[in-house]
């Protein structure tokens, strides 16, 4: 039982790191970037890079967040301003950019499976049984981030002011706040996110061009019922990917892999806030 | 004393635009000098609000120019028309709801560092606001919002005003207290206020000039200390 809890938990953690980044992106720009998941293949491709050149696989985390920041932020400007006034398009563009990157990652890395050396390795005695070293960093480092990004949004003026262009873009234009610029640094950091995150997911799995499919369609569904606001999607992550978890492990793992849509979609039926609470 | 110096708070000249292709405002001239309170009134849909979102750069214009202080402003972005010592209170969702009285605060400064003398300014006018720093605005009494929303403008100590409707469904003890305040911050700070009013002797008690916008035109204008501007004023609003 306490292995179950544990595993919801380190779960629910990296769900919360997988989604934060779109949630920050669509909160902002009121654009679901269908690229995050690229994104995230990006970050995983990141940390292969890093095993490759023998550098210490820790840099792989900077480093994926670092090459998310910078692409985001010129896919932003680039691609995704252009279309802002027509968001129909701006989403398709997304999409077809989520393509374009698994293709040209595919060329130059090839289409087969790798892993990455991971930071940690081995297993820790806990609750009469061990647990993945790696589960429990990993877990570490989504509340760093989650921490952080609370820190971001509600501690500093960058953050206020991404709040208030979330809520009322006009008003906060009107208050001499560059909404253009929130929306850079929003995108760049959503993607920046993204990135980190999937550095983050490959010593737990592989990496490859693929990767990062699964993973959007559960955060799109984890960002429609947490709306903008990081605590929603706190609890999205562990009351959906415990499901997830419980169903996968007490049923079969091909319906815990449909849960989270289905859960989210029959919440939002019943419920359209989500989780946002009042 | 440079052009810039010379120049009136806020120049209109010959502005005409709307919403696409309806012209809801034509051929519109308008100044407010330093240090004195314009007010322009009019019925519902007559172009009041229409006007101030061009001057803020919310709506272009199909001709015509805004000069701030001699500068001209029309075409820049409404962000940093709004870093030209001008305050805007719009009519509509005026507030941000869900951030707390302090944050609406804060977003009237753009630096953070000053926010604690600036406090103490506003809160000599608004007393209860220093206390409620962490109160949702969205929580407010519709009173103490608006008193919010003047506050919020005080708070970088601007040069020009720009306040519309700002009456609409207040107590009178609240629409007291807002012209007081109004006034007084005229007369210490020399900000000059472009006031859009339907509430007449609101408008009146505190303008040096007033001018009645009907279909998108000014139809009348004076001082607003006439002995006849109510009654011409209510004459239009009335038609």
């Amino acid at each position: 039982m306490q292995v179950l809890i544990l595993d919801i938990v380190t779960t629910a953690a990296i769900l919360f790191a997988v989604s934060c980044g779109l949630l920050i992106s669509f909160g902002v720009l009121k654009i679901i970037n269908f690229a995050h998941g690229a994104f995230l293949t990006i970050g995983g491709y990141s940390a292969l890079v890093v095993t490759q050149m023998g550098w210490d696989p820790l840099l792989a985390y900077p480093f994926s967040l670092l090459v998310g920041l910078v692409l985001g932020a010129a896919v932003e400007r680039f691609i995704v301003k252009p279309l802002y006034d027509r968001p129909l398009d701006a989403i398709l563009a997304t999409w077809g950019l989520g393509i374009v990157i698994s293709q040209v990652i595919t060329i130059v890395f090839g289409r087969g499976v790798q892993f990455v050396q991971s930071p940690v390795t081995g297993a820790v005695e806990l609750f009469d049984g061990s647990y993945s070293v790696y589960r429990l960093a990993a877990t570490g480092g989504a509340v760093i981030i989650g921490g952080l990004l609370a820190l971001l949004m509600h501690r500093t003026r960058l953050g206020l002011n991404a709040r208030a262009v979330i809520m009322n873009e006009n008003l906060a234009q009107a208050l001499g706040i560059n909404s253009s610029s929130v929306r850079l640094i929003a995108f760049g950091l959503g993607a920046g996110l993204a990135s980190l995150a999937g550095a983050i997911i490959t010593p737990l799995s592989s990496v490859d061009p693929n990767m990062g499919v699964p993973w959007l369609v559960n955060a799109f569904m984890l960002v429609l019922v947490a709306g903008s606001s990081l605590l929603a999607l706190l609890i999205g992550s562990v009351v959906l990917g415990g499901l997830q978890l419980v169903i996968s492990t007490y049923g079969s793992p091909i319906l815990g892999g449909l849960t989270i849509a289905v859960a989210a979609a029959l919440l939002l039926r019943i419920r359209p806030k989500g989780f946002v609470l009042d | 004393m440079t052009d810039a110096a010379k120049a009136p708070a806020l120049s209109v000249r010959g502005v005409s635009g709307g919403y696409g292709a309806a012209i809801v405002v034509k051929n519109v001239d308008l100044t407010v000098p330093e240090g004195r309170i314009v007010a322009v009134l009019g019925k519902n849909g007559m172009g009041k609000t229409t006007l101030l979102k061009m001057i803020m750069g919310f709506l272009p214009l199909h001709q015509g120019e805004v000069h701030l202080f001699g500068k001209r402003i029309n075409g820049e972005p409404p962000y940093l028309i709004a870093r030209r010592n001008i305050a805007f209170c719009p009519q509509e969702q005026p507030l941000f709801q869900d951030l707390t009285v302090g944050e609406n605060l804060r977003l009237g400064l753009f630096d953070d560092d000053a926010f604690e003398a600036k406090l103490e300014k506003v809160g000599v006018h608004f007393p209860f606001l220093p206390d409620r720093l962490r109160q949702r605005a969205g929580t407010l009494s519709g009173g103490e919002q608006k008193m919010l929303i003047v506050a919020r403008s005080l708070m970088a100590s601007p040069r020009i005003m720009l306040i519309d409707e700002i009456t609409e469904g207040l107590q009178p003890s609240v629409i007291e207290r807002l012209a007081h305040v109004l006034a007084e911050q005229r007369r210490a700070e020399g900000t000059a206020i472009l006031l859009i009013e339907q509430h007449v002797t609101f408008a009146l008690a505190i303008a040096d000039e007033y001018a009645v916008l009907n279909q998108g035109e000014f139809v009348d204008r004076g001082p607003a200390n006439a002995a006849d501007a109510a009654e011409r004023i209510n004459r239009h609003l009335s038609i």
